[in-house]
């Protein structure tokens, strides 16, 4: 019985194998190798830390990934806790526009938003009759108009993990709570944030890694200010077939990313037992 | 990581095809009378040479097949140079930027221009093109150019810029759309700084020049549709173009004129080349010599296909449509060709243009 348990596991694992590991260790094996073709070197790695602007961008792309990631949280929250609590039939429907935009390529997504707040685009017009704004915004090609992109792109992810937390979340201990006579602010601070914080940091996870890597929000939405290290991995591979530069910068991230994932983990497991 | 990945796998199974298409095709070759010989070409997808119009008639007058298999870049197409096997390829398509390369490995036969009945009728300038040269022997032919240049709305703009100084330009700040790739940009300010675009001398004016130009612009972009959405809805007067998609968007009623000013702007051209061991060189040269010929060049280029290296096709092309492409002769003798260049100084080149975008 335990054996054939294995064997079921065999083909997902020999998938997983060469389609992941084995390019990730052809990717290490190019970035530790000169573009001269000699041998063992560090010095893609070591051209990344002593160039600035290298890590001024990578600065600037871990703070756009906090800025989207909070802003996420905070917008994804209440909605999930609504949509698990207080919806009944409705909540499918929410789910339903919360998946659509998966749908859509991602490309025709970031051209929705150019659209939309472009100079005189809708954006800027329907806040120019509520009487919010005069005149021209200028929304486009900033920072905020990347971070919104990229809100659009993550925040569903973020609301599905939390409502699956808290859907699980039984209702009886919140019964239980206030006929122990704890205000509703003091159930939910003791019992439901505490429950659903594991759906909040696999959410966080799901929201900050892919958001280092991006390059197509920012470049489109950001204009002459939205070049990011995901820009920089983009141009090496195909504008100058750098790809033991950018293999090294690819991996860099991945070890950002990876103790990043560490210390949320470790975040998370003081909600655990 | 992902696109090295597939770049690995389509590279493997395009060698894996190749082999076994050349095995049948050689094979077959010999034993049938009735078997067509296959000219092995590699070019760009809907670039001329592949239009199906094109292929009938060449087929029926040679009596022969045309196997065209296409390129997603030219470094791509360097490797397939150096990893197929002789007579996998007959004729290929490669530009300036790779063919020294090609050329030094030895990849590329030396052509005889005398096999060339239409050679004579080029502009003097793309006989004596000098990447196409190694030691006085000629490797390849020019087939098309083009350039990258200004366009400008002409309904703002009533007079044409004059110098590309015009892309650097206060008056236009905010309405500018410049390109985001480090060659046109290192070329671009190095014309306006007055110092040779192929051989910049002073990298760190460069440098300050484009820091001091990121603030005039509204975006920069990347893909020719990009562009011609900025422009189509207002957001910019004029930017750094191409000729072709300038002359496009003119077809398309744009209030568009493109200008290669006259302190000079980029230019590029594509060669044809015949590999060393291609088994059908005659056929090869017949192929050549249809592309660069007047009646085919003229038909692509009024169609909208970048400009001839046929004098005779440039000059029967309405002078008015050519002048707004960028194609009349003025224009040809002020660009600046793209050179090869060696991995290191492209390194540096995209190294720069990523700290002016980190700026």
């Amino acid at each position: 019985m335990k054996n054939n348990k294995r064997v079921m596991t065999l083909p997902g694992m020999a998938v997983l194998f060469f389609c992941a590991i084995v390019p990730l260790f052809i990717m290490l094996a190019y970035s530790f190798q000169s573009d001269s073709g000699t041998g063992f070197t560090l010095e893609n790695y070591s051209r990344f830390f002593t160039k600035t602007f290298y890590l001024t961008l990578t600065l600037r792309t871990i703070v756009n990934s906090l800025l989207v990631t909070v802003i996420s949280l905070l917008l994804s929250y209440p909605l999930a806790y609504i949509m698990a609590k207080h919806l009944k039939g409705l909540k499918n429907i929410v789910m339903v526009l919360l998946i659509i935009p998966f749908f859509t390529n991602q490309l025709v997504r970031v051209y929705s938003w150019l659209i939309f707040l472009q100079d005189g685009g809708v954006f800027e017009r329907l806040m120019n009759t509520l009487g919010l704004v005069d005149g021209t915004m200028g929304l486009l090609y900033t920072r905020a108009a990347v971070i919104i992109g990229l809100i659009h792109a993550f925040f569903p992810y973020m609301v599905i993990t939390i409502y699956m937390a808290l859907e699980r979340l039984d209702n009886s201990l919140l019964e239980a709570s206030s006929c122990l006579g704890a205000s509703k602010t003091t159930t939910f601070f003791r019992v439901v944030l505490p429950m659903s914080m594991p759906g909040v940091i696999t959410g966080i996870m799901i929201v900050f890694v892919p958001c280092l890597g991006t390059f197509v929000e920012p470049r489109i939405l950001g204009g002459v200010n939205g070049t990011v290290i995901g820009t920089v991995i983009e141009d090496q591979f195909f504008e100058i077939y750098g790809w033991n530069f950018g293999a090294a910068i690819a991996f860099i991230l991945l070890a950002m990313v990876l103790v990043s994932m560490a210390a949320i983990n470790r975040l998370g497991r003081r909600y655990e037992g | 990581m992902k696109c090295k990945k597939l770049l690995v796998g389509a590279l493997a199974l395009s060698m894996v095809l190749s082999m076994a298409a050349c095995g049948s095709s050689s094979g077959e070759k010999d034993a049938k009378d009735g078997e067509k010989t296959k000219l092995y070409v590699v070019n760009w997808k809907d670039y001329g040479s592949d239009d199906a119009d094109f292929i009938a008639a060449f087929e029926e007058e040679y009596n022969c097949e045309i196997v065209n298999t296409y390129m997603s870049s030219e470094e791509e197409l360097l490797t397939k140079l150096r990893t197929s096997k002789e007579g996998d390829i007959d004729v290929c398509l490669p530009n300036c930027t790779i063919l020294p390369a090609a050329i030094n490995e030895g990849l590329l036969e030396q052509v005889d221009t005398s096999k060339l009945t239409n050679f004579d009728s080029m502009f003097e300038r793309f006989k004596t093109q000098k990447e196409c040269f190694k030691d006085d022997k000629m490797y390849a032919v020019p087939f098309v150019w083009g350039s990258t240049a200004i366009a400008y709305n002409t309904e703002v703009i009533k007079e044409a810029p004059k110098s590309m100084s015009a892309l650097f330009d206060k008056a236009y700040a905010g309405k500018i759309a410049f390109r985001d790739d480090y060659n046109d940009a290192v070329m671009s300010a190095a014309i306006v700084l007055g110092q040779d675009p192929n051989n910049p001398s002073d990298l760190d004016a460069i440098k300050a020049k484009l820091i001091e130009q990121k603030a005039l612009n509204k975006t920069y972009w990347k893909t020719g549709d990009e562009f011609s959405k900025l422009f189509a809805g207002k957001q910019i007067d004029l930017g750094l173009m191409w000729s072709g998609q300038a002359a496009a968007m003119k077809k398309d009623n744009q209030p568009i004129s493109f200008v290669v000013p006259e302190d000079g702007a980029i230019g590029w051209v594509d060669n044809w080349a015949i590999p060393s061991g291609s088994q059908n060189k005659d056929l090869a040269y017949a192929f050549i010599d249809w592309m660069i010929s007047k009646d085919f060049q003229y038909n692509w280029a009024s169609k909208g296909g970048p400009a001839p290296v046929n004098q005779a096709a440039a000059e029967a092309i309405d002078p008015e449509y050519a002048a707004s492409a960028g194609m009349d002769e003025a224009s040809l003798n002020r660009l600046y060709f793209m050179e090869y260049r060696t991995d290191e100084v492209k390194n540096t080149w995209n190294e720069l243009w990523t700290e002016v975008k980190a700026e």
